[in-house]
């Protein structure tokens, strides 16, 4: 269980932003903190670490105290039972993958650990190699591994998958899943990709501006249950397009491009890059099966 | 899209699917067929306030009031204004209820040699309409 209550004035680029966090996370849940850049995301895992420090608060995990700033309280990084994966993987490039894991350990650890990863995220064939051998994909799952080499209780993961491609993403979400339910984490993801947050949380926290407008059920909080078409996704607006009376708007939604067909009432608030939900009724679609 | 707003009349029920009277104004009632119930819907309520939504491309347009033919919601309206374009063309249709937007391929503007200011029946089939609280 993770209780926190975290306070912090942030210099950002539009001027000082106080932070103003309450985080109340069950043991073993998913939990994805949404929204724009400069929302104080990145500083929320960094706080919660213990790697950046907090203007005041309260981090209670599991009974445990790691930070109460009245009680002057404060629990180093090393401390704090935490496993942090960045965008860039940070790897040492002069150590094999191996050696990688190895480095992580902590003094008289049991060296099984690195066994039991290197097997759980597929490592076996690449464990000799240098870093720069590898896909950023392979990595990244570097980089997981290693994150989990102490044993962590919080798994924290700031943008991991943001530079890979949508099929290596999709792969690398199957082995975060994995390990957060092996190991029975409680992990914390900053991402922007709707799909991936549907798919790999239990709750979703949204931030703006250092705080949470809306938090709970990512399919809840991203489609629109008070509308009553049964055929609907979220996707990113990637073009529109005026056509004769009608514009054309190309939706990425998942792997997937599709069209729709609107009015200019519906997109005059619209933009490139913009979350759309898009609907239709159960009676609408065809299905064609595929021909194996 | 075309948005209406009015209260729910009637609600039909069987198996997982409602047939859902909206009733617009004193004289017009719209009809929607839904993939949900009272029970897993609670917005299905009679008297409840909803939207009505419906896109313009769903819209059909007849020159005379007809019973042969199986499209339960027809509204009465004249065309307000025509967008003539190659293939498609823009409706405004005003009617007792507010503008509703059609959007019909330009052959059928000319074959059925439709004008402005002429009055016209537009037909929605119950499986187009979305509600929305």
């Amino acid at each position: 269980m993770i209780e926190a209550h975290i306070r912090k004035t942030l210099s950002t680029a539009n001027g000082k932003m106080l932070l103003d966090i309450q985080l109340n996370i069950k043991k073993g849940q998913f939990v994805t903190l949404y929204g724009s850049s400069g929302a104080g995301k990145t500083s929320t895992l960094r706080i919660l670490a213990g790697l950046l420090s907090a203007d005041k608060g309260q981090i209670i995990i599991d009974k445990k105290v790691w930070l109460d700033t009245e009680k002057k309280i404060n629990c180093t990084p090393q401390q704090r039972k935490i496993g942090y994966v960045f965008q860039d993987y940070a790897l040492f490039p002069n150590m094999t993958v191996r050696k990688n894991l190895a480095f992580a350990l902590e003094k008289g650890q049991d060296k099984l650990i690195i066994e039991e990863l290197i097997t759980i995220v597929e490592l076996e064939e690449l464990q000799h190699r240098k870093p720069e051998t590898l896909s950023g994909g392979q990595q990244q799952r570097v980089a997981l591994a290693r994150a989990l080499v102490r044993k962590p209780e919080i798994l924290l993961l700031d943008e991991p998958l943001s530079a890979l491609d949508i099929k290596m993403r999709s792969k690398l979400q199957d082995y975060i899943l994995k390990v957060h339910r092996k190991y029975g984490l409680t992990t914390i993801l900053v991402s922007h990709d709707v799909g991936e947050i549907i798919k790999m949380s239990d709750e979703i926290y949204c931030l703006e501006e250092g705080e949470i407008s809306k938090k709970g059920d990512p399919s809840a909080i991203f489609t629109n249950d008070k509308l009553s078409g049964k055929f609907q996704f979220t996707g990113e607006v990637i073009a529109i397009k005026q056509e004769e009376v009608v514009y054309i708007v190309t939706v990425l939604i998942g792997n997937n491009v599709v069209k729709i067909i609107a009015q200019e009432s519906e997109i005059t608030d619209l933009g490139i890059g913009d979350k759309v939900i898009v609907a239709s009724k159960a009676f609408n679609p065809v299905l064609l099966k595929i021909e194996k | 899209m075309n948005i209406l707003s009015g209260h729910i009349s009637d609600i039909l029920v069987n198996e997982s699917l409602s047939m859902v009277s909206i009733r617009i104004n004193e004289h017009i009632e719209l009809k929607t067929i839904l993939v949900e119930t009272p029970e897993t819907a609670s917005y299905l309520k009679i008297e409840n306030v909803v939207e009505v939504l419906f896109k313009e491309t769903e819209v059909i347009i007849s020159k005379e009031d007809t019973n042969s033919i199986s499209i339960q919601n027809k509204i009465k309206a004249i065309i307000k204004k025509i967008k003539k374009g190659v293939l498609l063309s823009r409706l405004t249709l005003n009617s007792e209820i507010g503008d509703i937007i059609a959007i019909i391929t330009t052959e059928a503007l000319d074959e059925l040699a439709l004008t402005e200011n002429q009055e016209i029946i537009a037909m929605i089939k119950v499986n187009e309409i979305m509600i929305s609280r």
